[in-house]
């Protein structure tokens, strides 16, 4: 009876935590069917920034550019960071508090730093500024959050398992992909989360870095603040929000699987 | 063995070598340079940087970014553990959908976000008219552009950072351990903790560094949320490079800004691993 | 574990190749065929239709790429390599990047329909020749209040230390502005670099801060118009701007004198299609172009033979109608060099309350 009592609370908090989350979202949605431009107070209702977005070639663009950046450099640092955290669990190094202070360093050091030194470094290498240089910053600042996240499910993880395995036989590599990697499997959906979460929203160190033709959506938003954001923004967020969370419950819905395995559990 | 260490290891070290630490030095080089009245660099090799670092005023603006940097990685953390808990204990095929749920709202761009929340707290604001109208309050309640604003902006912004990596920790947490000291009589407070606090601890401390962390170098809540009239770390750095084009004072102050985390940070490893201990007792008592 | 390794890298090497293609053959294309022209800008400061047309007359492209600040601008074309064929640095910045040959030398011949421009703009301090810019946006900084709260009208700057208004003064977030204003509030150069002079301003701005309510540029408008301050500094054009969605609203440029400021096009050095650039800017100046630009983007018109083609609306606008009678009395912002890092410590000590 008390354990119920528990869990009605912890529900009741849950979803309070959930409506902090989502209640400005709801508001955004709102403005996205305001008729002023400068979107200051309600004026009426109108449609016609979501005509408006469909002709906007530049806003898809930044979209699109946004996504490919985002991706690339999540699947990348998300990649490398997993590694690093393994290795720096499993093994010894000389170094290793001078690994992990670099590890560290790149959240440490204030983004527009780290975006005026990166923009340097191509200058100096005349790597041209674009979508490339934009990825290489991503994956960089990136990384460390990954390594974290990936590091804190490992340090709670018991080596008995791979212990187990390797007295049963296992090659290290089977030991990796049949224990350790299902084992750490949130941990890493964790951090990839956080890789793209910054990667998309990236401002700071985007700009310096960006170049001719790509533009990211955070970058064209900023740059529109001195003029007003255009309810556009606010049609354009609220539809990619309706599509994530319906592609959040799609992907549920084509996923049988799963109970049959729970009920094999 | 260790050979396969090194050769996994180096591909991250190889990547930060020439993506970060070249830049940095850069960085460090220009913090002993001085400014020409044109904002140009030049390298005298000056300590003249750091030396007004000390100065009281600027002193003054790391204190008080250090406090407001606290108070938002404990509400965080307030806010962030029981969620991140509710998730983890939720069937499995509905823990990744739920934690996609919470990762949303961070998909749509921070300064839209933070607007609606201008719109929602101003004097004519969304939560004004609604305690106006439900007679609670006569006047409109100032709500923004002080302290308190600049917190929920930050705790809002950061909130993720927190609930990814105890949820990673809270995930793989034994039940049988729980079972068991529920069956030794112990209270589910008692139990909680005794067990479950101290073993998701590797998860809180990752997200109260990263919560931290990120919240001493946030310039746009303090300008959008505080109405820029309090200075902090994030916003002097800012200016430095946005406005009064003095590379060299900048970079200087973000060396020291990352130095002092890097202290922190240490500190609270070395109180973490004093207390890991006595988690560990727990795991034997269990 | 290496195979795992080595199907990353390649992974990655194809995707950062595959990124690198497919930007690689459009622009060969679009330098064979069609040429580009690389706008480095503010956001949303064309008309669509505007760039539209210009890229259909000349068959080109434009790339408008976006900044949201002087200095991000600054540090982007020093560094080089960016590419940029036409930037829009504002009336100091122009000065600036003059004093680091960061900026090409205009082809005047090129560029006849400039010869449109008010007279009042053609020779402004920071160039005043004319030989790196030309005017784009212009307009003064005045201040801006609710008629329904201010009830006697403001005439000088020493209206914002009215303690009637405590808690409802916004303020431009930017130190030159703000400071600026406290300078010429004291009848003083808004580029005053005497220590004694900005003391006094300061003194004063100590004063003014317990009533202000925020320090604001982006978002200015939007906190006018939902009636949370009362008065404030604005510009001119943004002011007509936030009149249309409150018409409580009114502007006046203080006695005092006030600021006048630019956003200009310039063209940075090495810039690949010179050519291209001199014929957009030109086309922008041509008076039927510039009218229906100016109708969208809602700033004043530089352009003296524009006016026929105007909307009545645009021309009887109150606050650019203020602005444009004042054209020649305002004062430019000029870069102020090494006594920018007193302004600079100024500014801190006020946001910090010292």
């Amino acid at each position: 009876m008390q354990k119920t009592w528990r869990s009605h609370l912890l529900l009741a908090y849950s979803l309070a935590v959930l409506a902090f989350l989502y209640l400005p979202l709801v508001i955004l949605a709102m403005y996205s069917f305001n008729d002023s431009r400068i979107n200051a107070v309600w004026t009426g209702f109108t449609f016609k920034w979501y005509e408006h977005l469909l002709h906007n070639r530049r806003v898809l663009e930044a979209l699109i550019n946004t996504l490919i950046v985002g991706s690339i450099s999540t699947v990348v640092s998300t990649s490398l960071g997993t590694i690093a955290a393994i290795a720096l669990h499993r093994y010894k190094f000389k170094m290793q508090s001078t690994i992990n202070g670099l590890l560290y360093l790149p959240i440490l050091i204030p983004e527009i730093v780290m975006g005026l030194s990166l923009l340097v470094l191509f200058s100096q290498t005349r790597l041209p500024l674009g979508k490339a240089t934009l990825i290489l910053a991503h994956i960089t600042f990136c990384l460390s959050f990954v390594v974290i996240t990936v590091g804190a499910r490992l340090d709670g993880m018991k080596a008995d398992y791979e212990q187990a395995a390797s007295d049963l036989y296992a090659t290290p590599w089977q030991c990796f992909r049949y224990v350790t990697l299902p084992l750490i499997m949130p941990g890493i959906v964790a951090g990839a989360l956080i890789a793209f979460t910054l990667s998309i929203d990236d401002f700071v160190i985007s700009f310096f870095v960006a170049g001719p033709n790509s533009t990211t959506l955070p970058l064209y938003i900023y740059a529109m603040v001195k003029r007003g954001i255009s309810p556009e923004i606010n049609a354009l967020s609220t539809v990619m929000m309706c599509v994530e969370i319906a592609l959040v419950l799609l992907a549920e819905a084509l996923q049988p699987s799963h109970k049959a395995k729970e009920q094999a559990e | 063995m260790n050979k396969n260490g090194k050769f996994l290891i180096a591909p991250t070290l190889l990547w930060l070598t020439v993506f970060f630490v070249v830049p940095m030095l850069i960085v460090v080089a220009v913090s002993f340079a001085s400014r020409t009245p044109y904002g140009q660099v030049v390298f005298n090799w000056t300590l003249h940087n750091y030396g007004r670092f000390l100065e009281p005023l600027y002193l003054s603006i790391f204190g008080q970014t250090l406090v407001v940097a606290f108070v938002t990685t404990v509400v965080t953390v307030l806010m962030g553990y029981p969620l991140a808990y509710y998730i983890a204990q939720l069937p499995k095929r509905w823990q990744q959908p739920g934690l996609i749920l919470c990762m949303i709202p961070f998909w749509i761009n921070f300064l839209i976000r933070s607007y609606a929340w201008v719109i929602i707290l101003r004097a004519q604001g969304v939560l004004n008219t609604l305690l106006i109208k439900a007679g609670l309050i006569g006047q409109p309640l100032q709500l923004l552009y002080n302290e308190g604003a600049v917190m929920l902006g930050m705790v809002y912004a950061l909130l993720p950072f927190m609930i990814l990596p105890i949820y990673v920790s809270i995930e793989q947490l034994d039940h049988r351990l729980l079972e068991a000291a529920s069956d030794l009589g112990a209270k589910p407070l008692t139990a909680f903790r005794k067990i479950t606090l101290p073993l998701t601890m590797p998860g809180v401390a990752a997200g109260t560094i990263l919560v931290f962390i990120s919240s001493l170098g946030m310039f746009v809540v303090p300008d959008v949320m505080g109405g820029a009239k309090s200075a902090l770390v994030g916003n002097l750095i800012q200016n430095q490079f946005l406005s009064a084009r003095d590379w060299p004072f900048g970079s200087a102050l973000s060396i020291m800004l990352a130095v002092l985390s890097l202290v922190l940070i240490i500190l609270y490893y070395r109180t973490l691993q004093i207390q890991k201990g006595g988690a560990d007792n727990a795991k034997d008592v269990a | 574990m290496k195979k795992l390794i080595t199907l990353l890298l390649c992974t990655f090497v194809l995707l950062l190749g595959g990124c690198g293609g497919s930007d690689k053959p459009q622009k060969t294309a679009a330098d064979g065929q069609e040429q580009v022209l690389n706008l480095f800008s503010w956001a949303d400061n064309f008309s669509p239709k505007v760039l539209e047309d210009f890229e259909k007359k000349y068959h080109c492209k434009i790339n408008y790429d976006v900044f949201a600040n002087n200095e991000e601008l600054l540090a982007k074309i020093q560094a080089g390599g960016s590419r940029y064929d036409v930037i829009q640095p504002s009336d100091y910045m122009v000065a600036t990047m003059t004093k680091l040959n960061l900026l090409e030398e205009l082809d005047h011949s090129a560029l006849d329909n400039t010869k449109n421009i008010l007279p009042a703009l053609q020779h402004p301090a920071y160039d005043p020749q004319g030989r790196y810019s030309v005017v784009y946006t212009w307009g003064v900084t005045g201040i801006v209040y609710n008629k329904k709260y201010v009830k006697t009208l403001p005439a000088s700057w020493n209206d914002l230390w009215n303690p009637a208004y405590k808690g409802r003064v916004i303020l431009l977030n930017d130190s030159r502005e703000v400071l600026g204003m406290a300078l010429k509030k004291n009848g003083y150069s808004v580029n005053s670099k005497d220590k004694a002079e900005l003391e006094k301003a300061v003194q004063d701005l100590r004063k003014l801060s317990p009533s202000v309510l925020a320090y604001d540029t982006d978002t200015i408008k939007q906190k006018f118009i939902a009636e949370e301050a009362w008065i404030g500094t604005m510009w001119s054009g943004d002011a007509s701007f936030a009149h249309k969605d409150n018409k409580d609203l009114a502007f006046v440029i203080p006695k005092e004198g006030a600021v006048i400021w630019a956003d200009t096009f310039a063209i940075p050095k090495g810039a690949r299609h010179k050519d291209l650039a001199q014929k957009f800017i030109n086309y922008l100046y041509d008076p039927k172009v510039s009218a229906a630009n100016y109708e969208y983007i809602g700033y004043n018109d530089p352009n003296a033979k524009a006016e026929s083609y105007h909307s009545e609306a645009f021309n009887n606008d109150p606050m650019l109608k203020a602005a444009k009678d004042y054209i020649s009395k305002g004062e430019w912002i000029e870069d102020i060099g090494e006594a920018l890092t007193m302004y600079d410590r100024y500014w801190t000590e006020l946001k910090t309350g010292k």
